[in-house]
């Protein structure tokens, strides 16, 4: 029973540092894409060292726990203070069944002694995961990234605010279109792994040494671009866009209320950038470190750890840089995306995969090491011919203009 | 039936009608640029800026000729078939010039000049002079001295159109002005010892078209853009000129005559012009005060329509649900109220004062406050009059009285009366300036001797005034009023002219002005409106029916279609 | 508004290439423009550290001052034109007649409240007289807000503390040579001059 409780503990306090270093470095890039210097002032306290600016979190988080805890009359007191938790939770939940490494080799219970290794209850390597040998790892990821949407929902109607009742309704409507290709974009990769467990799929792109970002580009491209409008980064930050919104569905609450929304903003942040490294980017392989698990080193397992992370890493600045070179879309462009661009892209990305998946066998037994060429070559062409069929049908450019040949009503302007 | 052709547009004048080039273009918005020529005083056409082209249309051939040369517009008159070209490019030439010339002896130190902003020479070179100088000029130092104690000539600012001049031989008719030396050596002076200190002095400055004459009183207090102007009416005496008041921030800078043909033409007398001084004096009375148990205590003006009301009844002062409403009628003992209306009122005041004890005792007697007088009318050549009587509106309080209960009762017989048989209350109103003029200190009028008010000593005194006085003392309850600028209100002067205005400036803090109070004594709604009372007026009583329309700026005449 | 109403235009929009309607050009332009940025140079004074560098104090815009004439009296006229040019209505003037004989007109107080200043430079701008001028001291700080309103004789000691360092910037007109440069500069200094 140690054993998940060590993991929890460990994966709960990295988190919940790693979102704080997170919107440090987040500012870190603000800064410097604006050719600024950004925070580099505070460091250890009532010192000089300055430590360039890495104490930032602490100050940050000190200043949001000494804020008052204002709680507006107008509001629905108890969805008011259900709405940040149920986020923060769902959010941290999610993590369950997210590896955040590859394996530990089992002579880990010998650091403890061999009275240690009595007690353990499984024999082998230890799995870097809260959970490991959820077979519906996947799914269970989707349903509780789907209560977070409640999270955003609840808390927009209890804060009795119009912007924040349009940011809750926005950010619902967008959520729910997103997860459409979002699980198209999984289901090509569940269909192309076999396995809906997190670890297998990254076993499965291991093994075969082929990432599915090679075998499946238009899938990956779905993915990461609905991966952003559901974590809500800003070229899609509608529920929260703070020029019309005033922060939308957290405009009523302060301090550690606040808090607990920022922080669950950023969980999904680094959620979504574990996904999109597990599912497509290989995960912790890298070629040279493959190999079944009972054989892994210590040097093979902090290899694959670092690894992962350092992916992890550089797709969360890449969704920082994003944040800074793409101009925010407008709602009516972001349902046009949604259901005209996305939708299409991921089933002609279904349908390609789950083509070859059927073909594989037969093209393997008459090609041989041809396959994986030809797998490649298939799906990359496949990508570019969707790609510049979206292009050539423009389905994104509409005209807005009132239709003149439907009868509109005068309305009373006092109305 | 004449017609007159502006720049070849048909323009038709009465018959008996005399003007000249520059009165007709303006009918149809031609401005005609000019400094010397003014209205009320004399032609003498020596700034040559208004020149123009004229001609003659005959009359049976339609054959247009014109005079070769350009002449003064102000110098020529319109008969029919008179043509004048104003915008010709000869005539804009020769306005250039006129302004160049003007130019070269000119300091240009309009930074400093109390003109600068209202001066025709800035506009007049801005609209028509040259873009730029041809003489090489340097701004300079004008010359400065006193014409006299209310009047600083600036000599080098001048463009010597001689106006001033000829206002003090033509309308002041004291001729202390005149023009010495000759040529570009010309100036504006005085003769040694004789001064420039005639009761209408202070127009010469409104008059100067640019700033060589500067007001001693006003200059260099306010920069003349920063003033906003209201249309008003002079209290200083019974001629009731129409004035405009100029103030910045609640703050009047000065008092300029608006044209009024009726009443005072362009002028208006120097008490008047400088007779606002006390509005902003620091001896105002600024709180309401109540005297409970012989002591003066500060009244709020929230609680003031319940004392009122006690004070009038005669309850007790705490008895605050009966506040305002109407007087019972079944009130065991009759009480016996009176009202003295101030001459400072305007008539929607006195009106609305007068409807509110009446409702208190439909019989309570209404008196015309005291009336100040000092020295005796005087008239001046052109007909221009101060009045001895110095307060604005005893004619329309008057009018009220007697429309009221048929006879108008003076202060001296109220308080005969008052001295006979004491009244339960009296209400005063006042508005009084000080009895000279400007110094707040040294009012002890000799009309409110003790012995005289003797006969108020047992009734419950409401007082309203300005400035404390002997009344202001002795009165039970104490309301500062306010001066003439901070009311709304008509007014009708000696000439039976009633003229309305609009406040211009808002009481100091502390001050409900009277119509205000009245207004919501009567407990009517919103603010105090006095076209609406106005209006009340003119339905109820004939003398006033001339007012029913809409008041001209100019005034109306009360006696107009009334068979008086 | 009603989407019908005459008064909306309705503007084309640019017509895009294939290369636009892909998306993916614009969005690498994009990327690398901020990449590039995230590594360049960064253009941050570290204010207290590090004092910044002014090019050109005639330009700059800071703490005003009250220049001095040559007999060392205040050069304003109390024309209230600065007054009247600020947006701000920062700046108070008393004007009265001046105790000297070649002068009318000047301020007996003359008050800048520093903290409703938006240093705009209109007031140096419209100063006929070259009186009233913004210099180069930016680290303007107090401790009060009584103290950040500047009298006469505080605007005037700005003058003398940095008349050495930052001559009037009048001195630094063109001399005047030609006629024409002397119609300009006359002009200048007059307001009725409305066409120059």
């Amino acid at each position: 029973m140690l054993e998940p409780l060590i993991k929890i503990a460990v994966l709960l306090g990295g988190l919940m540092t790693a979102a704080a270093y997170f919107v440090l470095l987040e500012r870190w890039i603000a800064a410097w894409v604006q050719d600024r210097l950004g925070p580099n002032r505070v460091g250890v306290p009532l010192t000089r060292i300055r430590l360039f600016g890495l104490g930032q979190p602490m100050a940050d988080g000190g200043k949001f726990i000494l804020k008052e805890e204002y709680t507006p009359a107008h509001v629905d007191k108890r969805l008011f203070l259900l709405a940040p938790i149920s986020i923060l939770a769902a959010a941290l939940a999610v993590f369950a069944v997210i590896p955040f490494g590859s394996v530990l080799p089992a002579s880990v219970y010998t650091l403890f002694g061999q009275d240690a290794a009595t007690v353990a209850l499984t024999e082998g390597p230890v799995p870097l995961v809260v959970a490991p040998g959820v077979d519906v790892g996947l799914l269970y990821v989707f349903a509780l990234s789907s209560i977070a949407v409640y999270g955003v929902i609840v808390g927009g109607w209890a804060s009795n605010n119009k912007y924040s009742f349009l940011g809750g309704l926005r950010s619902s409507a967008q959520l729910i279109s997103y997860e459409l290709p979002l699980g198209l974009a999984i289901l090509s990769v569940v269909l192309a792994s076999g396995s809906l467990n997190l670890d297998e799929i990254v076993h499965h792109q291991a093994d075969s040494g082929v990432w599915f970002i090679f075998t499946q580009p238009l899938g990956f491209v779905v993915f990461v671009i609905a991966a952003f409008a559901e974590a809500a980064r800003l070229p899609f930050d509608l529920p929260e866009c703070e020029q019309e919104l005033i922060g939308g569905y957290h405009t009523e609450y302060t301090g550690m209320k606040l808090l607990l929304f920022l922080v669950a903003e950023f969980l999904h942040m680094i959620t979504a950038a574990f996904l999109i490294v597990l599912l497509f980017l290989g995960g912790w392989h890298i070629w040279g470190l493959a190999g079944p698990d009972e054989q892994v080193t210590w040097v093979g397992a902090v290899g694959r750890l670092i690894v992962l992370h350092l992916k992890v890493t550089g797709v969360i600045v890449f969704f920082m840089v994003v944040r800074w070179s793409w101009p925010r879309f407008r709602f009516d462009q972001l349902m046009a995306l949604a259901w005209k661009v996305m939708l299409p892209l991921g089933m002609i990305n279904l349908v390609a995969v789950a083509i070859f998946e059927e073909l594989s066998l037969a093209l393997q037994s008459q090609l041989g090491g041809w396959t994986l060429a030809i797998s490649l070559l298939g799906s990359w062409l496949v990508c570019l011919a969707a790609w510049f069929g979206v292009a050539y049908a423009t389905p994104m450019i509409g005209d807005n203009r009132v239709r003149k040949d439907i009868h509109t009503y005068e309305v009373d302007p006092q109305i | 039936m004449a017609i007159v052709l502006i720049n070849g547009q048909e323009v038709e004048i009465g018959d008996d009608e005399r003007l000249n080039g520059i009165q007709v273009a303006a009918r149809v918005g031609v401005e005609v640029p000019h400094y010397c020529w003014h209205p009320g005083l004399s032609v003498v056409a020596s700034c040559r800026m208004c020149l123009v082209e004229t001609g003659k249309r005959d009359a049976d051939s339609g054959e247009i000729s014109m005079l070769p040369k350009l002449v003064p517009g102000c110098q020529t008159p319109a008969r029919d078939g008179t043509v004048f070209v104003t915008d010709s490019e000869k005539v804009r030439q020769a306005r250039a010039m006129v302004e160049e010339d003007l130019l070269i002896r000119h300091p240009v130190d309009c930074p400093i000049c109390d003109k600068a902003g209202e001066c025709h020479l800035q506009d007049y070179h801005f609209e028509h002079g040259r873009s730029e100088r041809r003489a090489d000029i340097k701004p300079f130092h004008s010359r400065r001295r006193e014409l006299g104690d209310t009047v600083a000539l600036f000599v080098d600012r001048c463009v010597m159109c001689t106006r001033c001049v000829r206002f003090t031989r033509e309308v002041s008719g004291d001729a202390e002005l005149m023009v010495v030396h000759r040529g570009a050596h010309e100036e504006i002076d005085v003769f040694p010892g004789f001064p420039l200190e005639n009761k209408l002095s202070g127009n010469v400055v409104d008059l100067c078209p640019v700033g060589a004459l500067g007001d001693l009183d006003f200059l260099y207090s306010q920069r003349v853009w920063f003033m906003k102007q209201h249309a008003s009416v002079c209290a200083g005496c019974s001629t009731g000129c129409s004035i405009q008041v100029e103030e910045n921030q609640d703050r009047i800078h000065r008092l300029k005559p608006r044209e009024n043909p009726h009443i005072n033409q362009w002028w208006m007398c120097d008490e008047g012009r400088y007779g606002w001084k006390y509005v902003h004096d620091n001896a105002r009375c600024l709180a309401p005060r109540q005297k409970i148990e012989g002591v003066l205590q500060p009244l709020d003006w929230s609680d003031a329509p319940a004392a009122l009301h006690a004070a009038l009844t005669g309850e007790a002062g705490e008895n605050s649900n009966s506040k305002n409403s109407p007087p019972k009628n079944s009130n065991s003992k009759k009480r016996r109220l009176a009202a003295v209306l101030s001459p400072f009122l305007t008539v929607e005041e006195a009106y609305l004062l007068a409807t509110y004890i009446r409702q208190y005792d439909e019989n309570a007697v209404l008196a015309l406050g005291r009336i100040p007088q000092a020295g005796a009318d005087e008239s001046f050549p052109n007909g221009f009059t101060i009045r001895a009587e110095k307060c604005p509106n005893r004619r329309g309080v008057e009018m009220l009285l007697s429309a009221l209960t048929g006879d108008v009762l003076s202060w001296e017989s109220f308080l005969e009366q008052a001295a006979e048989t004491p009244f339960d209350a009296v209400w005063i109103s006042g508005g009084y300036p000080p009895a000279d003029g400007n110094d707040a200190a040294s009012k002890e009028e000799e009309s409110l001797a003790p012995e005289l008010l003797a006969g108020l000593a047992s009734s419950t005194l409401i007082v309203q005034d300005l400035f404390a006085s002997a009344l202001w003392r002795q009165a039970d309850i104490q309301l500062p009023g306010a001066a003439f600028v901070e009311r709304s209100g008509s007014f009708v002067n000696a000439g039976n002219r009633l003229q309305s205005f609009e406040w211009a400036i808002r009481p100091p803090a502390g001050v409900m002005t009277e119509g205000q109070l009245y207004w919501r004594l009567l407990d009517r709604d919103g603010l105090y409106n006095a076209r609406r009372v106005l209006e009340d007026v003119a339905r109820e009583h004939i003398a006033f029916a001339a007012a029913t329309s809409e008041i001209p700026a100019t005034g109306v005449d009360l006696l107009l279609n009334q068979l008086v | 508004m009603q989407a019908t109403d005459p008064d909306i235009r309705w503007v084309e929009p640019p017509k895009l290439g294939l290369g636009e309607r892909m998306y993916l050009p614009l969005f690498l332009q994009g990327l690398t423009t901020t990449t590039k940025h995230l590594v360049s140079a960064k253009v941050t004074v570290s204010y207290p550290d590090q004092e910044p560098e002014i090019n050109n104090p005639l330009i700059y815009r800071g703490v005003h001052r009250l220049n001095r004439d040559e007999q060392g009296r205040v050069k304003c006229v109390a024309c209230f034109l600065c007054a009247t040019a600020c947006p701000a209505h920062c700046i108070d003037i008393l004007g009265v007649e001046s105790p000297w004989e070649d002068r009318e007109k000047y301020p007996e107080s003359f008050t800048i409240d520093e903290l409703r200043c938006i240093f705009c430079g209109m007031c140096e701008q419209a100063c006929p007289v070259d009186a009233i001028e913004l210099t180069s001291l930016y680290n303007l700080t107090g401790r009060s807000r009584e103290e950040m309103i500047f009298d006469k004789e505080k605007l005037l000691s700005v003058y003398d503390a940095t008349k050495d360092k930052e001559p009037m910037k009048s001195a630094q007109l063109p001399p005047v040579t030609t006629p024409s440069a002397t119609t300009s500069t006359a002009t200048s200094t007059s307001p009725t001059e409305g066409g120059a």
